[in-house]
């Protein structure tokens, strides 16, 4: 078996697979990142006012959910993938799989930034919180456009 | 019933200075009263108006407001507020104003307050003794290598003694000096981190030259106090650390006792801050020499209440005036009134900005789409079921400040949203029973995905139209059209169009919607720059407004959140199960460790799901709807009464 022919018969559900990993991987970092981020914001805010933690836990937990949307994304590859699926929609399953991997990475980082200032707000005017919920949450959109992006790819193209 | 802006009347009332206690009095029982601060009218004090001067008894009341904070300060460090279950259901003690009053006038704090600063400041007293000591302890601490009694030490008459710390790193440099010296001896008793303890024995001849040598060590000369050898001294200490220990607990003791003083500290604490906020509402007013104008807004439909409050109040005599706030004037302050069901979604609009007083109150407009969009978003019938009974539980059982009641009451109508559209996804504890639904979230998520844009055109069309009922309502007709009438046209032209391309239509239908949307876009090109003068600019800035519609795919788009956020929370609980359905293969172990995920993963995806679906429904709400027609910026109404902090003013 020559390394084209075993491509050929096997390159689908590797790539596929490596659809997977990417999703899951690049929107994992993006998330544990952000995470740390606002997670450093609220530790240092819990110093001085530690009846605040469960508030401070609403805005860790913003730039968890990219990690989770390339949680589903791989899921939904994995139940798409046999062992003799064809090339063609191994990379294309795998294309697909990009959007929410990348999107969710940087996006992940940047709304822990965003939420890292909603931490601020909570520490001086509590009373705002709120709206710096909201702020942080604005970034979230695309990685939401990128999950549905993921949705209608998928669904675009049938095997 | 009321659903919006509470209509307002502004008042002018004059009255004598002598009775203006007894008038704010009644106010404040009356409690619908914003004064309007008369401090910058310069009109009126050009005419010769003064500010009122403030009572003295301002200060008094600050002075009082402090103490009794202190002492419920001093009661709640020793007797920490129970927290949990109980306290949430009991609540805080509701109170009318009436009761308030006579439950704080019958209140004599003063003795007992006293007794309270008399135990805080024993307590002061014994920390601060207690500090001291361990600061000698830890001192001494450094030295129990001496083994030689303190009061020994000085009463050496042929020789001089040298004790004392230095540095470390200038250990090595002073052995070297030392070398030269015949009649002293230098030992080191003990040494940490950062010093050396030293003890130096010297005769009277060498004792200026070996100074002289430890000097340039930085040594530092260490006064040991005490009689005994180090040890001896540390356990003195201890015995009397132990006693001072005994003395606070009794103190501490004694203050716990007090602790059934607190809710009369915190009544008459509340009582306090509402005087001084009825003593300070004068700081509003201007007075001639002996009368006060006083200058507000009341409800409309409360002037009889208002009236009657200022006859009962016992004036001897006043002027007033009520008359009908003007609408387009920016100082009438907002008070927003709605249903009991719309209320609950009050917050929303105060988070993003009240209504300006000729605008509309967008309360009860946003509430349905709210209760659709956040049901859709989270879209499981356990999920559901779980807030309503647990918001049913806490609304039957527990007494609750008003915020916290109208929350929960959110969560309560949000959760019927909740179990309908779970209901209609199929979806229980994600996958967990096999229900069918009228759709599959998994299997057909483009009828979801065209779902929630259609749900996006009614939400944004509907702004639109309540941006041209009130251009309409102030008959500005043109300005009905330029922000509404074009865009209509536009966009049902553009979706017609669109539509077209999918659906077989007779030609002449999609005809029609090519020329509706040209029509419109250019009514946009047309109308775009109505407020701007000059040709060339209207053009311009209409060009500029027809970049608009690019806004408006992103508006569409956004509304694609209502599907991704409910398959998102769905596959995370399936996700759960899946994994949960692994354990439970292998045996007893397995359906154990698989309850546990189960329980944990659905819990946090129920708290991630609910707090995902009243953010992103918050933004659709704020950015793509309120973007339409809500400008807000509004005055709040202030209610003559203050924020109570331990107590439920009714």
């Amino acid at each position: 078996m020559t390394f084209s022919e075993f491509l050929v018969s096997h390159g689908g559900v590797f790539f596929g697979g490596l659809g997977v990993a990417f999703a899951v991987m690049f929107s994992g970092i993006g998330s544990a990142t952000g995470l740390g981020i606002v997670g450093q914001a609220a530790a240092g805010l819990i110093i001085e006012e530690p009846e605040k933690f469960g508030r401070t836990l609403v805005f860790q937990l913003l730039p968890g959910t990219q990690g989770l949307y390339g949680f589903v994304v791989g899921l939904m590859i994995v139940g798409q993938l046999t062992i003799d699926m064809p090339l063609i929609q191994g990379l294309y399953l795998f294309a697909a799989s990009l959007p929410v991997g990348f999107v969710g990475w940087g996006s992940a980082i940047a709304q822990g930034k965003a939420a890292a200032a909603g931490v601020t707000v909570l520490a001086k005017n509590e009373d705002e919180q709120t709206k710096g919920l909201i702020y942080a949450v604005m970034v979230e959109t695309y990685a939401l456009l990128a999950f549905v992006m993921y949705l209608i790819i998928a669904n675009a193209i049938v095997f | 019933m009321q659903m919006a802006i509470v209509k307002m009347s502004n008042f002018n009332l004059f009255a004598f200075d002598s009775n203006r206690d007894d008038l704010l009095h009644e106010l404040q029982r009356f409690e619908y009263v914003h004064f309007v601060d008369l401090d910058e009218d310069e009109e009126l004090k050009e005419e010769g108006l003064k500010n009122v001067t403030v009572p003295e008894s301002i200060v008094e009341t600050d002075e009082k407001i402090a103490r009794v904070r202190h002492a419920i300060d001093i009661l709640q460090k020793y007797h920490p507020e129970e927290t949990g279950l109980k306290a949430m259901i009991d609540g805080m003690p509701n109170y009318t104003f009436e009761e308030l009053e006579r439950k704080a006038s019958e209140v004599d704090y003063l003795p007992v307050f006293e007794k309270l600063e008399g135990f805080a400041s024993e307590v002061d007293r014994i920390e601060e003794e207690e500090n001291r000591l361990n600061a000698s302890k830890q001192e001494l601490e450094n030295w129990t290598g001496l083994g030689y009694p303190i009061k020994d030490l000085r009463t050496f008459e042929q020789s001089e003694l040298f004790i004392g710390v230095l540095p470390i790193k200038l250990g090595d440099k002073l052995n070297e000096e030392l070398v030269g010296l015949e009649y002293s001896h230098v030992e080191t008793i003990g040494e940490d981190d950062e010093h050396i303890y030293l003890f130096a024995l010297t005769s009277k001849d060498e004792a200026d030259e070996l100074y002289e040598i430890l000097r340039g060590s930085s040594f530092s000369i260490t006064e040991l106090t005490g009689d005994g050898t180090p040890e001896e001294e540390i356990d003195a200490i201890d015995v009397k650390l132990a006693q001072l220990a005994e003395e606070k607990e009794e103190v501490e003791d004694s203050i716990i006792s007090l602790s059934g003083h607190l809710p009369q500290f915190e009544v008459v604490y509340e009582y306090l801050v509402n005087r001084r906020l009825r003593l300070s509402a004068s700081e509003n007013f201007l007075a001639t020499e002996r009368v006060n104008l006083i200058k507000g807004y009341i409800p409309t439909d409360m002037e009889k209440e208002f009236t009657n409050a200022i006859e009962n109040s016992g004036l001897d005599a006043y002027y007033l005036e009520v008359e009908k706030a003007d609408r387009d004037d920016p100082e009438v302050p907002v008070l927003l009134e709605n249903s009991k069901f719309t209320q609950v979604f009050e917050s929303l609009t105060s988070m993003y900005a009240l209504p300006r007083y000729n605008e509309v109150d967008p309360t009860p407009l946003l509430a349905p789409f709210y209760l659709i969009f956040f049901g859709m978003m989270v879209a499981d019938m356990a999920y559901g079921l779980i807030m309503l009974v647990a918001t049913s539980i806490v609304l039957k059982k527990a007494n609750l400040k008003d915020d916290t009641r109208k929350f929960i009451r959110f969560f309560f109508y949000l959760s019927f949203s909740v179990i309908a559209w779970g209901a209609l996804y199929g979806s229980f504890l994600g996958d967990m029973l096999p229900i069918r639904g009228l759709v599959d979230p998994a299997e057909q998520y483009q009828s979801i995905l065209v779902l929630s844009i259609f749900f996006g055109l009614i939400h944004l069309f509907f702004g639109l139209g309540i941006n041209a009922y009130m251009h309409i309502r102030d008959k500005r007709y043109l300005d009905a059209i330029a922000d509404a009438g074009v865009w209509y046209m536009s966009l049902t032209g553009a979706i017609g169009l669109i539509l077209a391309m999918f659906v077989p239509v007779p030609a002449i239908l999609a005809t029609i919607a090519k020329w509706v949307m040209i029509a419109g876009l250019v009514g946009i090109v047309l109308t775009g720059g109505k407020d701007v003068d000059g040709v060339g600019a209207k053009i311009g800035v209409g060009i500029y407004e027809l970049y608009g519609i690019s806004g408006y795919v992103g508006d569409f788009v956004s509304y694609s959140r209502l599907m991704a956020l409910a398959l998102s929370g769905g596959f995370i609980a399936a996700a759960v199960n899946m994994i949960a359905g692994m354990l439970f293969e292998i045996g007893a172990i397995g359906i154990i460790f698989g309850v546990i995920i189960i329980i944990f993963g659905q819990s946090l995806n129920i708290f991630l799901s609910l707090l995902g679906a009243y953010v992103h429904t918050s933004r659709l709400i704020y950015v793509e709807f309120f973007g339409k027609f809500y400008e807000g910026g509004g005055k709040k109404f202030n209610l003559f009464r203050s924020k109570p902090e331990f107590i439920n003013l009714k």
